[in-house]
């Protein structure tokens, strides 16, 4: 008989370190990894079919609960590719409506990624810290579409309904709240030196192989590729906007948590710019027979309630043809391919997830390395297995 | 680059391999013969002055009558985009790996190959992951697949 170096080891589905029901199976020289496989399909629920099967109205939901860490970017996406393909514009408001919660989407999905990225090093109180500030996000979630989570405020045309009346109040305690926490998590992680041991050097992955493995945001531009598609490929008005695109330079972990901590300061800045410019006006482009009319004229207009009668029961005819568009979510670049046959459900919504194709360069990223970096690099590429799965 | 020199330099160097299909207002989408997929694949990746270096996604469609996959790339040094796309028949439903050229395709095509049963080339990791591993109920994309207990909406 042969004599076996190797052991094989498993880790996950149910492993706290893995971020929900991902499966690592490991094989072990000693300490080292030879070779990592990841084994997904644990949450796959088959959004991608049941959205052919919906209307484009109905469609929606299903995208906050692909990646329900930053439900609005994924509301967002769907609604820019639907309003592309029905060539629908939106009115200058709604743009900066959406950029101000997009990126305070960013944020919050930034500050779970911190809270448990440290948890998985160690650092137990970070996760208190962070939840705290992401408290006062929700509350301008919840106080615009009346859910913490799942919120699908973001509509085709438009949004659900007018901004709150304290939006402003209550994004501007949000700024405030994170911009101190911030001072909190650079004072307990970015001089520690536990934390630096455990992240430098560990899952370290080139410019041209991030290329070749397609991975998207931080994971791309922590290497030091400067490609971000708000600034790409603009969308929803972000070139009206000042902001700076971060990036690393050696492409490890340390560097990609540097840089989402300069992700969170530069969608302050967006924000805050968003709050200042907010400009007056509707709040949902009028298409009739495509987008809902708002909720005050159904009530005292015939034509309108017949509009949202019709668009409720039986939706819009979308054209034939495909439509790709992506934007830049938290984890990466969130793409939508929409091909419409000519009746009011989409032939096929194929979903570009940024996590699954990050996830596919996990072998890259922990072959040859020691066993106890697989949690660090895991907790850095930021995974969502909803999104993974789907 | 524009759209239209895009569409422009494609009808010039790619003659007979990429067909540029009338799309009307929306993104340029090509068409390419699926036995010159990895050729086309190889000379967009290597052209100066396209440099297609980055593959956003392969998408399978089912039309109900026909296979299409639809390739996305983009290239970050010029900043580009373009879709093209293959179209299969259920018969022959066979296309090419791409992997060699970006790596990214790896889960992309085995993605299409377990949902929608078509079959990848010269592909070495061809196993299923997001269905179970005892999965014996066909391909779920397909457009002709329901579930057990799907029950669709009579139409209005």
């Amino acid at each position: 008989m042969p004599e076996q170096r190797t052991v094989t080891l498993n880790m996950g589905p149910q492993h706290p370190s893995t971020h929900g029901v991902l499966r690592v199976v490991v094989e072990l020289d000693g300490e080292r990894v030879v070779k990592a496989t990841p084994v997904i399909g644990y949450l796959h629920t088959g959004i991608e079919k049941t959205m052919e099967s919906k209307l484009y109205y109905q469609a929606l939901v299903c995208t906050d609960r692909m990646d329900y860490l930053a439900p609005m970017s994924n509301n967002l996406g769907y609604c820019l590719a639907v309003e592309k393909l029905m060539d629908i514009e939106v009115p200058e408001k709604v743009q900066w409506a959406r950029v101000c919660l997009a990126e305070l989407t960013r944020i919050k999905s930034h500050l779970v990624w911190l809270g448990t990225h440290s948890i998985d090093l160690g650092a137990m109180s970070m996760l208190l810290y962070t939840f705290r500030d992401r408290e006062s996000i929700i509350d301008v979630y919840e106080a615009c579409g009346g859910q913490r989570m799942m919120t699908s405020y973001i509509r085709i045309g438009g949004l659900a309904h007018e901004l709150p009346v304290d939006f402003d109040k209550k994004v501007r305690r949000a700024v405030k709240q994170v911009n101190e926490g911030l001072a909190d998590y650079e004072n307990l992680l970015t001089n520690n030196e536990i934390f630096i041991n455990r992240t430098r050097n560990v899952a370290v992955i080139s410019a041209e192989d991030a290329i070749a493995w397609s991975l998207s945001g931080p994971m791309l531009r922590g290497s030091g590729v400067k490609h971000d598609l708000r600034k790409a490929n603009p969308y929803s008005g972000y070139e009206n906007f000042d902001f700076e695109i971060a990036y690393g330079e050696k492409g490890d972990a340390y560097d990609r948590y540097l840089l989402r901590l300069k992700e969170i300061r530069q969608s302050l800045r967006i924000i805050n710019q968003a709050l200042d410019g907010m400009p007056e006006g509707p709040y949902r482009a009028r298409v009739p027979g495509v987008v809902l009319p708002p909720k005050e004229d159904v009530l005292y207009k015939m034509e309108s309630m017949i509009f949202h009668f019709k668009i409720i029961t039986e939706g819009f005819k979308a054209p034939v043809g495909s439509v790709y568009q992506a934007i830049e979510s938290p984890k990466g670049e969130f793409g939508f391919l929409i091909t419409g046959d000519g009746s009011n459900r989409p032939r096929r919504v194929r979903v570009r997830p940024p996590s699954f194709i990050n996830l596919a360069s996990l072998p890259r990223l922990v072959e040859g390395g020691m066993f106890s970096d697989v949690v660090c690099a895991i907790g850095s590429i930021d995974i969502v297995l909803g999104e993974v799965d789907r | 680059m524009t759209r239209d020199e895009l569409k422009e330099h494609i009808l010039k160097k790619y003659d007979g391999l990429l067909t540029p299909l009338e799309t009307g207002v929306f993104d340029l989408m090509c068409e390419v013969k699926p036995a010159n997929l990895t050729k086309v694949a190889r000379m967009l990746y290597d052209d100066e002055q396209l440099k297609f270096d980055f593959l956003n996604n392969i998408a399978g469609v089912d039309t109900g009558e026909q296979f299409e996959v639809v390739y996305s790339l983009s290239s970050i040094s010029n900043n580009l985009r373009l879709d093209f796309k293959l179209v299969l028949s259920y018969d022959q439903a066979v296309i090419d790996s791409v992997k060699d050229i970006w790596t990214a395709a790896d889960w992309h095509e085995r993605e299409i190959w377990e949902l929608y049963g078509i079959d990848i080339n010269n592909h070495d990791n061809l196993k299923r992951f997001l269905l179970p591993d005892d999965w014996d109920q066909g391909y779920p994309m397909r457009k002709d697949w329901d579930a057990p207990d799907f029950v669709r909406m009579p139409e209005l």
